[in-house]
């Protein structure tokens, strides 16, 4: 089969524009991208540049985007690309530096944030045997996660990194997760410092776009609810988030359901006079549109006592 | 056809004109409605599972005594409540734990058969398209729209769209439009997050998204954008202002609720659908809507 492969082009030692170059390679059936890609290097075009390393879906080196959505070139079917046409479009991943063709920096993708989560166990002192044993099923979640072969599928899909790119992303909360998690960690405080800081779990929508890529099903984004989960039972220190989840649970737990226009100044913080002046505007454009929930004004739901009470139960059992 | 109908905080509260416009909808549709007073909080995937877990449980239960599935008109109450309702069923154990320490003192026990569906499924799935049809009054052609799901509506695919038959869900949105008559106005965010779960933490973010999904309806020409979640719509709708701000480009776009895009097919007039209490003037929209009329 022919097919042609419309590959994204830059080159920093020409004139580093981006522009896009057209290959028509004849291929075997059954063939993978990855084989088009090497057969132009090897006989038409040996200035492409490309990523390749394990050709067998392990090791995420060959991700790149194929008519827009993220694939490994090494186990993605030229077929499956082609049903509308015998051609198929080829670029980096989006929102990433560049360094040349379809080559990105990955240290600025994935590898710097995963450096920063610190991806390495930190362990208790051994017992007086010389051993710290943990039982197989605390370790089950955490083993599953040590799967992980940071191909950053995850990170292509996020939903935040397209308007932030500094944010940390699945990848990298998933590693924290993973030390996090694990029994015989003693850096669980000194991680959250982290992990609750700009960039970190707290930035994360949990709109499980990355649950979707993950070519290993490991779920990011349960990983980073489950630490978003943890912070809140070991006390959020992040004081603007801490404001709001404190403000949310109140309100649920006094009367069942959400005061929003409590949670909206309580977030800001009662006495931030100036993060309440910016809600004024909105505040006085609702309140024209007779919308603006007032604060404080809110009544209990019927049985609003037994809510508590199963509340109340769920954060002693926590603890 | 009847349902416990959970509308969720918002529809009350940020956007009271959910509520009423969802009721007069449902009526008209004949679908009944037993709304559910005496249960909590979904949690809104703020609170901790460990907390929120066993109040959707009580919220379960309540409809199993009924003996009805729950119609919620929210993506987020949908999604926490199917996620949890997803764990509950799949883990008798769990269930049993539930029920012991936390519902037992009610005298109360979830057995795990409610169903949990929003008003947007309930069209597809339960009330049927034909039957939908037969009652549109005002096809509403020559209006541009786009979807915007709420990702809860989407996502996990083991609680939102366990089976392949149920991954039409992730269509519907798109399919109404033109069974009403409108001509879509496709956007590549329609299924993406809207930013509103990170509005408190990292508002730069949250009006970022904003301003990119409103931004790139307004290029496709849409005349609204229609959401079945009111959180997605207090960020859309409310916040639109704020990103025009931080992103220095006017947007302009009206917001729609799904129950206020259903009824203007169904032939009620834009002031019974409550349009005014929208943030985002919406005077474009029913001049539109009335010269079909």
């Amino acid at each position: 089969m022919e097919v042609t492969y419309k590959v994204y082009r830059k080159d920093p030692e020409k004139d580093g524009k981006p522009g896009r170059a057209n290959y028509a390679v004849d291929l075997l059936e059954g063939a993978t991208v990855l084989d088009g890609l090497l057969k132009i290097r090897d006989e038409m075009d040996s200035s492409l540049a490309f990523r390749a390393s394990c050709l067998r879906g392990n090791c995420g080196d060959c991700m790149v985007r194929i008519n827009g959505g993220s694939r490994l070139t090494c186990v993605a079917r030229v077929s499956a690309f082609t049903q509308k046409g015998p051609e198929i479009s080829l670029d980096p991943l989006r929102n990433v530096p560049v360094i040349k063709d379809l080559v990105f920096d990955w240290d600025a993708f994935m590898w710097n944030k995963i450096k920063a989560i610190k991806p390495w166990l930190e362990a208790q002192e051994a017992s007086s045997n010389g051993e710290n044993i943990i039982p197989d099923a605390e370790l089950k979640e955490v083993r599953k996660v040590m799967s992980c072969y940071h191909c950053g599928m995850c990170d292509e899909g996020c939903t935040v990194l397209p308007v932030d790119f500094h944010f940390l992303g699945p990848a990298a909360l998933t590693k924290a997760y993973r030390f996090v998690f694990d029994p015989r960690d003693k850096e669980t405080k000194e991680r959250f410092k982290t992990l609750e800081g700009p960039k970190g779990i707290w930035d994360c929508v949990h709109c499980y776009e990355a649950d979707e890529h993950c070519p290993r099903n490991l779920e990011p984004t349960k990983r980073i609810v489950a630490l978003r989960d943890r912070a809140f039972q070991l006390g959020i220190t992040n004081e603007k988030v801490a404001r709001h989840h404190n403000s949310f649970a109140a309100s649920v737990k006094e009367s069942g359901w959400l005061d929003e226009g409590r949670l909206a100044v309580e977030s800001e913080g009662l006495t931030n006079i100036s993060g309440l002046m910016k809600l004024l505007p909105i505040a006085a454009k609702a309140l024209m549109k007779g919308k603006a929930p007032i604060p404080y004004m809110h009544s209990k739901r019927p049985d609003a006592d037994k809510i508590k009470k199963i509340f109340e139960k769920a954060e002693r059992e926590e603890k | 056809m009847k349902y416990a109908f959970y509308p969720g905080c918002v529809s009350r509260g940020g956007c009271p004109e959910l509520y009423p416009s969802a009721v007069k909808v449902a009526d008209k549709l004949g679908i009944e409605l037993d709304e559910l007073k005496s249960v909590g909080c979904t949690g809104a995937g703020v609170l901790p599972q460990n907390i929120t877990d066993p109040i959707n449980a009580r919220t379960f239960a309540k409809a199993e005594q009924l003996g009805l599935p729950i119609m919620t008109i929210c993506s987020t109450c949908t999604g926490v409540m199917a996620q949890a309702n997803y764990r509950l069923k799949e883990d008798p154990n769990y269930r049993d734990k539930i029920n012991r320490e936390f519902l037992a003192d009610e005298g109360l026990e979830y057995k795990g058969t409610t169903e949990v569906k929003h008003l947007l499924w309930v069209l597809f799935e339960d009330y049927g398209i034909e039957r939908l049809q037969t009652l549109i009054r005002r096809p509403l052609k020559g209006l541009k729209v786009s979807p915007f799901y709420g990702c809860y509506l989407r996502r996990p695919p083991e609680a939102i769209t366990p089976t392949k038959e149920l991954n039409r869900r992730k269509a519907y949105l798109d399919e109404l439009i033109g069974i009403l008559g409108a001509e879509m106005a496709d956007i590549s965010g329609k299924g993406k997050c809207c930013g509103f779960p990170i509005l408190s933490a990292n508002e730069e973010n949250s009006l970022a998204m904003v301003a990119k999904h409103t931004g790139e309806s307004k290029e496709k020409g849409a005349d609204f954008m229609v959401t079945p979640c009111p959180l997605c719509h207090l960020n859309l709708d409310g916040n639109q202002a704020r990103a025009e701000a931080q992103t220095g480009k006017e947007i302009d776009l009206p917001i729609l609720h799904l129950p206020q895009f259903v009824g203007l097919a169904l032939g009620f007039d834009p002031s019974e659908m409550n349009l005014k209490r929208h943030i985002v003037s919406t005077t474009d929209v029913e001049s539109k809507v009335n010269m079909i009329s």
